[in-house]
């Protein structure tokens, strides 16, 4: 009886695990014996997105994809700090979990140091001439592709149609910080908020005022990357900072949009991804001013934070992932995301006439992609925003003042990349 | 000729000796918590004397010895943490131990609809964290939010609730009070209803009032469920992350940074495994310290 029961235990265990080693690795082919149906198991892809339009944009494209190459795609919807986080945790496994990653630009020295992304290159993938050229400055290391470009994030000037207008300006005036602030001024007093600033993470704040800190001739690192904060042009553009606060409120990403398109407030800094504007919005884009005044030279100021596309190194599926990428920035295949608020980095798309007449204000974020700045491309980015971030927040709230937070700050970055 | 056999099992067991049948009892749970507490704690304990970064492996990794706790001590914003966490645990255990006692004791005394009562009570504790951060952040928008529009309305002056200084902290507080009321309620509730009513009647026989009833027969009687009940929501608190990461992100300021929202930013996100262990370890301690006085009484 014992024998008996020992060998019915025995060879359900054996059962279960040959049933278990079956069901996963999606890598393998499956035979068509296996299916009643004839065809083959779908193979199953992940992909790790920014949530949001980012993402969503590209789950309005994956049906046909998954159609064609027989796949079934599980989308991941994350935060940019849990998507960063998430990538990152999965790397050193010799089988990943995801195929294709969205990536924000800051997180790509990181990455690719330490060998988290697949090179393209080596996997077939090469940039055509209709992408904006600048935008894929920061896809490459050397001469090796580790990124495609995949939706155009540079930072824009969010305003309100009648506020701007009740103060006497029409957006193509706009083009100079003094004129950013003579709207705040006119919008305060007139009981509403002028200028709002993002609060939140060090990253929601460094990447607000970077702007600010362009057109003052500044910048967080010089050319050895070395920290350059406790300045004279990062104090006049945090002074020139906190006073358009001070005229308006911190806020964070849905507060800001919902204010300028309530007309609670006049100006902002935002990112296309955040609002899509049609003809008879409140709200609308125009650049980022470029000069300090009317007497300044004109300097690049619109900062980029492109979502881009990757493969994982590690993934189970890379030759799908690459296919899925090549066919995600297929032009036709991106022109068709713009009704659904992408923003592909693409001649063709942002310029072509039917969009334009649809979204007038991609022709401002064609050319602000065009000529965008990119954060330090250094791998401790991460962690250097979160300083620097920390000790901006501390000034604007008036817990330290502006040369400690600044000292502080410099203190801090010089030990983190000493 | 069955009978005899278990017999000489019964007789049998005893020979393992009075000291090692308990222990042979108690060793596959031994075994578990060893598993699942001491290995994790101790590979935590070994890391945060590491450089350890996660991407760059294991391998790559360095003794520091004590930097990365003179690193942690060093950084004011990680003290600033450490004074919200307990000034936040503090705060947050007073409000709800006498919110949800009041509470339990009122419901309790009711005649009709305990049970209504009950259920509507426990509502706000059933949702996930995660959830009641989402909803308070939409009532308390400065834009859209019924809370800044209520007051407006009556003309009274409207708050940045999340992103000022003077009122994030007291926001952070006041919602997870409002979540966590229910589970002090249900337990001291389930107490109060061993509390035997004859000593009530007793009482009330030889004319003790409502308050001296309250002090000399509730309280004494609920004493166990109240210190267990304090043990748990101190413990909890302390490891408050989900509300502050998702409504300040430890802002404005670091006024509403807590012990874990710090080590998200400066271990987690930047993937320093080293220095945020330091920081769980220090976060062990501190708790371990705040509850050592129900730990002490129960190993009485």
């Amino acid at each position: 009886m014992k024998r008996l029961f020992a060998s019915i235990l025995a060879l359900t265990m054996s059962l279960s695990l040959a049933a278990c080693g079956n069901s996963g690795g999606g890598d393998a082919p499956q035979s068509d014996a296996a299916d009643p149906a004839g065809g083959a198991e779908p193979t199953k892809m992940t992909l790790i997105l920014r949530g949001g339009t980012y993402g969503d944009v590209i789950k309005g494209c994956l049906p046909a994809f998954e159609a064609e190459h027989n796949v079934k795609c599980e989308v991941l919807d994350l935060s940019f700090d849990d998507l960063h986080s998430k990538i990152a945790l999965n790397a050193p496994n010799p089988q990943g979990e995801y195929d294709l990653c969205m990536v924000d630009g800051s997180w790509m020295a990181e990455f690719t140091a330490n060998g988290v992304l697949a090179d393209l290159s080596e996997l077939g993938y090469s940039f055509d001439e209709d992408i904006i050229p600048a935008t894929t400055d920061i896809c490459m290391v050397g001469d090796d592709i580790y990124l495609a470009p995949y939706f155009g994030n540079v930072t824009v000037m969010l305003y309100n149609k009648q506020l701007i207008a009740d103060a006497g300006y029409a957006p193509e005036d706009i083009d100079t910080f003094a004129d950013l602030k003579d709207i705040a001024q006119k919008t305060n007093a007139a009981g509403k908020k002028g200028f709002l600033v993002r609060g939140g993470s060090g990253d929601n704040i460094v990447s607000d005022f970077i702007p600010h800190l362009l057109a003052y001739g500044g910048w967080v690192v010089d050319e050895n990357n070395k920290p350059t904060v406790d300045t004279p042009a990062f104090k006049a553009a945090f002074e020139n900072y906190i006073e358009l606060y001070k005229l308006g409120d911190t806020m964070d990403k849905d507060d800001i949009v919902a204010a300028i398109d309530s007309g609670e407030a006049a100006l902002g800094q935002g990112w296309p991804g955040w609002y899509v504007p049609a003809a008879d919005s409140a709200a609308n884009y125009t650049v980022i001013p470029t000069k300090l005044d009317d007497n300044d030279t004109a300097k690049n100021t619109s900062m980029y934070g492109v979502w881009t596309i990757g493969v994982c190194e590690n993934s189970p599926n890379k030759e799908l992932a690459v296919e899925l990428l090549k066919y995600l920035m297929d032009p036709e295949v991106q022109l068709s995301t713009i009704d659904a608020g992408g923003v592909p980095c693409r001649y063709s798309c942002l310029l072509d006439e039917g969009v334009l007449a649809k979204y007038p204000h991609l022709e401002t974020v064609c050319g602000a992609l065009e000529s965008g700045v990119y954060r330090p491309v250094i791998e401790e980015w991460a962690e250097f925003t979160n300083i620097l971030g920390t000790e901006m927040d501390s000034v604007i709230q008036g817990v330290k003042s502006m040369d400690q937070g600044l000292a502080d700050a410099q203190r801090a970055l010089d030990e983190l990349m000493a | 000729m069955k009978r005899t056999a278990l017999q000489g099992e019964r007789t049998r067991l005893p020979q393992l000796g009075d000291r090692a049948f308990p222990r042979l009892m108690i060793a596959p749970t031994l075994l578990v918590m060893l598993v699942l507490t001491s290995y994790p704690l101790l590979y935590t304990l070994i890391y945060s004397f590491t450089d350890y970064q996660y991407l760059k492996g294991t391998d790559a990794a360095q003794f520091i010895w004590l930097k990365n706790y003179i690193d942690l001590f060093r950084n004011t914003y990680f003290r600033q943490a450490v004074l919200n966490t307990i000034k936040f645990t503090l705060l947050a255990v007073t409000f709800e131990m006498v919110l949800g006692l009041l509470l339990a004791v009122f419901i309790n005394s009711l005649h009709r609809g305990q049970k209504v009562m009950r259920t509507l009570v426990l509502l706000p504790y059933l949702l996930p964290a995660v959830t009641v951060a989402l909803g308070w952040r939409m009532m308390l928008s400065s834009n859209y939010g019924i809370l800044n529009q209520m007051l407006e309305g009556l003309g009274l002056p409207v708050f940045n609730w999340f992103m000022d200084t003077k009122t994030a902290f007291g926001t952070v507080l006041l919602i997870d009070v409002w979540q966590n009321v229910p589970f002090v309620f249900l337990l001291l509730y389930a107490s109060l209803q061993s509390v035997p009513e004859t000593q009530y009647e007793a009482a009330r026989i030889d004319g003790a009032g409502v308050i001296v009833q309250f002090f000399r027969i509730t309280l004494p009687n609920i004493k166990n469920g109240l210190a267990l009940c304090a043990l748990l929501r101190t413990i909890d608190t302390f490891r408050l992350f989900e509300k502050v990461n998702i409504l300040t992100g430890g802002g404005p300021a670091g006024t509403t940074s807590t012990i874990t929202q710090f080590l998200y930013n400066n271990g987690i996100k930047s993937l320093k495994f080293g220095f945020g262990s330091a920081g769980a370890i220090v976060m062990t301690l501190l708790v371990l310290i705040l509850s050592s006085f129900y730990i002490k009484r129960a190993m009485k």
